[in-house]
């Protein structure tokens, strides 16, 4: 029998003015999960992860993380759960362009609360593991596209997040980036049993996920 | 793992995040550190400078006797009457404090070589009880001559006549040796005074304008004999004169032996009344020194603005990795503060070195407007420091409200998605809100004018409605500038002009905040524009009426308020008796104390005042009706509205003679001084004020003669005064009305640099925050130089519409200034005068600027643009 889910989402609706955005999403994942969600442009996918990360609101529906509603939340509380228990990744990569690398990640650490010792290490091992341990001190400037994603996802991983959200994490990289940046994901997911919901428009990117959702005008459907 | 963020977590942000953007714009963060010093040192610089420049009113005394416990004196502070003195002799009989009669005046000094006028102070002093008190000694002072060493010759001044000791900073400063004769002028006349001495050395702490002399030396040289100006009371005892009831108890026991017509104060009480009496002055310079800081604040917001949009994405990435959005706020006010803070500290500095050089320039003002005094060193106290604290982390923290509101509000998945978003404040799109604010405007007129401390009165509701006008325009301006943008865009054809008069006709907050702070400075400039131009219209009017005698006569160096010496009698019976004369108008003036505050009593030939004098009349004499049983009396505008009798009534003055009553019978226009004058018949002046002494005097020759002859001869007659005739009084008077402007002036030229780089970091802000519109416009076909030049046209449209609305403003505070702070706080009438060129070539400039500053911040934009 499988246990709880990790997040469940009910009825997910949402609006931008009269027009409906997500028409009653539902969908549920369980810890360690790899979800692909695929869907034209304009279909709601990042949406679905925003709303989802708690940047975005909902109208009507649930969104629970480990059977904790997200929406009913207070606001100061919702940014203590996408701290302590999401991850999140870009295309953009959106990293702090003032931190270099190694400063990128670790800050994630400390925001946590971890002890400095101990922020240093992990953020130092994981930098290795994405192969970066050589561009420690370069700023997101002096990084090519593929090592910016890869800082992206050392980061997103620090706190050991039980939820990864990536949005088009390949849609800026080129074919080789592009198979490092997954098997990196998959990895790291496996690793610390990491569920993912990745959105993509790439079908080859989908390989490594268990289940594939495809988006049409905000309904998901399975694959 | 913590679950919530703690300080710890918003220091650390601050230091990894904004404190790294500091690191690398250091130079932007410094100029805004350097705007808050600026402010604050300039606050703070002009109250110490004016604290020290008022600090030793009258009391030139305490450099070398210490600091009184009471002190006698007459009526108003008038001088002692031989009659008063010989009363108070018992009080000499008392072991428990020691009398030190003091007589003091101007002395003026001539260099020799560049012919400049060095005024200095001249005490009279009983040396041998100078010499017993406790200060004196502790000081190491003596009056022994520096060529005689001898210590049992130390009273050899007892036969020195006209001896005189100068202090060691005065000595080195005139370059005279002991026994030298020093040439110096008082009452209008030339005198040399014996060097018998110098008092202190390099490390004595005392002034260097200051000369001491035996009491009838200094009565002899100011040509007031047997006249005293007050005593000082010392308590023998200093711990007792500590003890507030043991100093109550000596209080008592004074006054039960003073004589009539004699005052007793304690000393700290004459230092409070004094201060009373520059309290407005004071006000007006704070209040122009706080504009200083205003300013900075509304620079710094818009560079914290511009700042908060750079660093948008920064702040919708943290908020995705979990930041709060307070813990951003806190950030954005804690960087404010943070700057608030160093600009305090470095403003502490910077208002000691502006004190230092300004101490002597507003010494010098309120020698001229208010009383003698010297300026003495600038002391940074306790309150100084808390108060540019306050100061500069108030402002900044207030500064940084609106961008670090801005931070929060950032919403990360649009920031995140599309890296661009405008906030808006919706208050300044009301235009209800805008309205109402006006009217609450003109509501604030109807309230009366504040007393202050020493009678004058501030025109409270004027400033109040001056602060909501500009802000009801500053945001009715919003809505004028989307009308004019959607007529314009109606009417333009070219791409360019459309699509710059599309976003300006989209109105944005952005917009509206870099508008609505030129829309303030314009408005300020154009008020003080119509302000000095009706003064000065209104000064040269009064002048032409008013100075139409031949020549002009009074003491020369000691010119001003400060100045007691006047004229000494026997030198203004011969200017009198000239042949050449036809009539001499003089006056004579001292101060009484009115009901509210201290005044001006002229003596002056009435009749002349009443029927020949030319005058501008608010009421000419015998339209008001006298009161029977008081002394008829012409009364300026500013004593009329202090006092409240511009339809006449009668105010008792309190004079040397005891309570008089004056009835004002007419009110003529006076802008020399906004404590107001009263003028009566000078024998009744005599009998009240119990003085005979001249303050100058206006010749009239007969028909045909030259005056530039007389002056010439008179001149050489008479070195000690100042002799010019009427073209040479107006010149001087209207350079000393300029000066008095300078200020102005510059706080004008400072509001609309701050403006200007306000409009400036503005657009920079609103063109970074359309990054994807200037992307799209590139993209879709728009050059490099086109982009650019919507950008220009967007400052010039926008300067176009903060001159039409700050013209509108500034008429409005013009009215203000002119109709109702000018009346209230200083009772006088002024002309409107609007400088209808200065203005018109004033928006030009402005349109050019907005230009321009449009150009550079569109230029410093587009080349991001792969274009």
């Amino acid at each position: 029998m499988r246990s709880a889910p990790l997040l469940s989402l009910e009825s997910v609706t949402k609006y931008y003015g009269d027009l409906p955005v997500l028409r009653q999403v539902a969908l549920q994942l369980h810890a360690g999960e790899r979800v692909a969600l695929t869907g034209p442009s304009g279909s709601g996918k990042s949406t679905l992860l925003n709303c989802i990360l708690g940047i975005e609101a909902i109208e009507q529906g649930s969104i629970a993380l480990e059977g904790v509603a997200l929406h009913g939340l207070s606001n100061k509380a919702r940014d203590r759960v996408r701290r302590l228990e999401m991850g999140s990744i870009f295309q953009k990569f959106h990293l702090l362009p003032t931190l270099s690398a190694y400063e990128n990640v670790e800050l994630v650490g400390r925001l946590v609360g971890m002890a400095a010792s101990d922020c240093r290490e992990r953020a130092e091992a994981l930098l290795a593991t994405v192969g970066l341990s050589h561009r420690l001190k370069h700023r997101p400037s002096e990084l090519s596209g593929g090592e910016q994603q890869r800082v992206a996802i050392a980061r997103a991983v620090m706190h050991r997040p039980k939820l990864l959200l990536a949005d088009e994490p390949t849609g800026s990289l080129d074919s080789e980036n592009r198979q490092a940046v997954l098997d990196l994901l998959e990895a790291l997911s496996d690793r610390y049993e990491i569920a993912l919901i990745m959105v993509t428009h790439d079908g080859a990117t989908t390989r490594i996920c268990d289940r594939c959702l495809k988006m049409q005008d905000g309904a998901v459907s399975a694959d | 793992m913590t679950n919530r963020m703690s300080n710890s977590h918003i220091a650390y942000l601050l230091l990894r995040t904004s404190l790294r953007h500091w690191r690398h714009s250091w130079l932007s963060y410094l100029t805004l550190v350097g705007i808050i010093a600026l402010g604050v040192g300039a606050f703070n610089g002009i109250r110490q400078a004016s604290r020290a420049a008022a600090a030793n009113f009258g009391l030139f005394n305490e450099a070398v006797s210490g600091k009184s416990d009471f002190i006698l004196q007459g009526i108003a502070g008038q001088p002692l009457s031989h009659k008063q003195l010989h009363s108070l002799v018992p009080l000499t009989h008392m072991q428990d404090w020691h009398l030190l009669p003091v007589i003091e005046g101007n002395a003026t000094y001539v260099h020799p070589e560049s012919s400049d006028l060095i005024p200095l102070q001249i005490i009279g002093l009983d040396l041998i009880a100078l010499g017993n008190l406790p200060l004196f000694n502790e000081l190491g002072l003596s009056f022994s001559s520096s060529q005689s060493t001898d210590s049992d010759k130390w009273y050899q001044w007892l036969q020195a006549d006209s001896g005189i000791w100068v202090t060691h900073a005065l000595y080195q400063r005139l370059q005279y040796q002991s026994g030298q004769q020093l040439p110096l002028m008082a009452g209008g006349t030339l005198q040399s005074m014996r060097i018998a001495g110098q008092l202190g050395d390099a490390n004595s702490d005392l002034p260097d304008d200051l000369i001491i002399a035996d009491i009838r030396t200094v009565q002899n040289f100011l040509g007031r004999e047997q006249a005293f100006d007050r005593i000082e009371i010392l308590l023998a005892d200093r711990s007792l004169a500590a003890d507030p009831k043991a100093f109550k108890v000596f209080e008592q026991r004074l006054r039960q032996q003073l004589p009539s017509g004699v005052e007793l104060q304690a000393a700290t009480d004459r230092l409070a009344n004094r201060a009373s009496m520059t309290a407005a002055f004071r006000l007006n310079l704070s209040i122009l020194s706080l504009i200083a800081l205003l300013v900075g604040a509304y620079l710094i917001l818009q560079a914290l603005d511009a700042s908060i949009v750079r660093r948008r994405e920064e702040l919708a990435t943290l908020r995705s990795l979990g930041v709060g959005a307070g813990t951003l706020f806190a950030m954005a006010m804690l960087e404010s503060g943070l700057m608030g803070l160093l600009g305090s500290f470095l403003g502490l500095g910077l208002g000691q070195l502006l004190a230092s050089v300004a101490v002597h320039g507003l010494s010098d003002t309120i020698n001229t407007l208010y009383f003698a005094t010297a300026a003495q060193a600038i002391e940074l106290q306790g309150s100084d420091v808390w108060i540019a604290l306050s100061l500069g982390l108030g402002f900044s923290l207030m500064a940084g409200l609106l961008p670090a509101r801005d931070a929060m509000l950032t919403p990360p998945a649009q920031i995140l998605a599309r890296g661009d978003w405008s906030p808006g404040f919706t208050w300044l799109r009301s235009a209800r809100f805008s309205l109402s604010l006006f009217g609450l405007g003109l509501l604030c007129l109807l309230l009366p004018p504040l007393q202050i401390e020493g009678g004058a009165k501030m025109a409270l509701g004027g400033f109040l409605a001056a602060g909501l006008w500009i802000s009801s325009l500053a945001l009715l301006s919003g809505q004028f500038l989307v009308l004019l943008a959607r007529t314009m865009q109606k009417l333009a054809s070219h791409p360019v002009w459309r699509m710059a008069m599309s976003r300006l006709a989209d109105g944005s907050s952005r917009h509206r905040l870099a508008l609505a702070g030129l829309v303030v400075a314009v408005g300020m400039v154009t008020g003080m524009l119509q302000l000095v131009g009706s003064f000065r219209g209104t000064i040269q009017n009064w002048f032409e009426v008013r100075f139409e005698a031949d020549l002009y006569i009074s003491e020369r160096g000691a010119q001003g308020a400060g100045s007691n010496s006047g004229i000494r009698p026997e030198v203004l019976q011969a200017i009198e008796s000239l042949p050449e004369l036809e009539f001499a108008d003089t006056l004579h003036m001292a101060r009484v104390q009115a009901p509210l505050g201290v005044t001006q009593l002229i003596g002056a030939d009435f009749f002349f005042w009443q029927h020949q004098k030319s005058q501008i009349w608010l009421q000419a004499p015998g339209r008001l009706v006298p009161v029977a049983g008081a002394q008829p009396a012409l009364v300026s505008e500013s004593f009329a509205r202090r006092f409240d009798c511009l339809q006449g009534g009668v105010i008792a003055l309190q004079t040397a003679s005891g309570s008089q009553k004056i009835t004002a019978i007419g009110i003529f226009a006076d802008y020399g001084s906004e404590f107001g004058s009263v003028v009566i018949d000078l024998p009744v002046w005599k009998t009240w004020t119990l003085q005979d002494r001249a303050l100058n005097t206006s010749l009239y020759l007969k028909p045909g003669l030259d005056s530039r002859l007389l002056r010439d001869r008179l001149r050489l007659q008479f070195p000690a005064l100042d002799i010019r005739n009427n073209h040479e009084l107006r010149a001087y008077a209207l350079s000393i009305f300029e000066q008095t402007f300078q200020v102005t002036r510059a706080l004008n030229v400072i509001g609309l640099f701050v403006a200007c780089v306000g409009l400036l970091l503005g657009l920079i802000a609103l063109f970074e925050e359309c990054q994807m519109t200037w992307r799209t416009l590139a993209f879709i076909g728009f050059s490099r130089r086109e982009i650019i030049w919507v950008g220009a046209l967007e400052g010039a449209v926008l300067s176009l519409v903060a001159w039409l609305s700050g013209t509108i403003l500034g008429l409005l505070l013009g009215w203000l200034l002119l109709a109702c702070i000018n009346v209230q706080s200083f009772g006088w009438t002024l002309i409107w005068h609007l400088p209808a060129w200065q203005l018109l070539l004033f928006g030009l400039g402005l349109i050019l600027m907005g230009l321009a500053c449009g150009l550079v911040a569109a230029l410093r934009v587009s080349k991001r643009l792969e274009v």
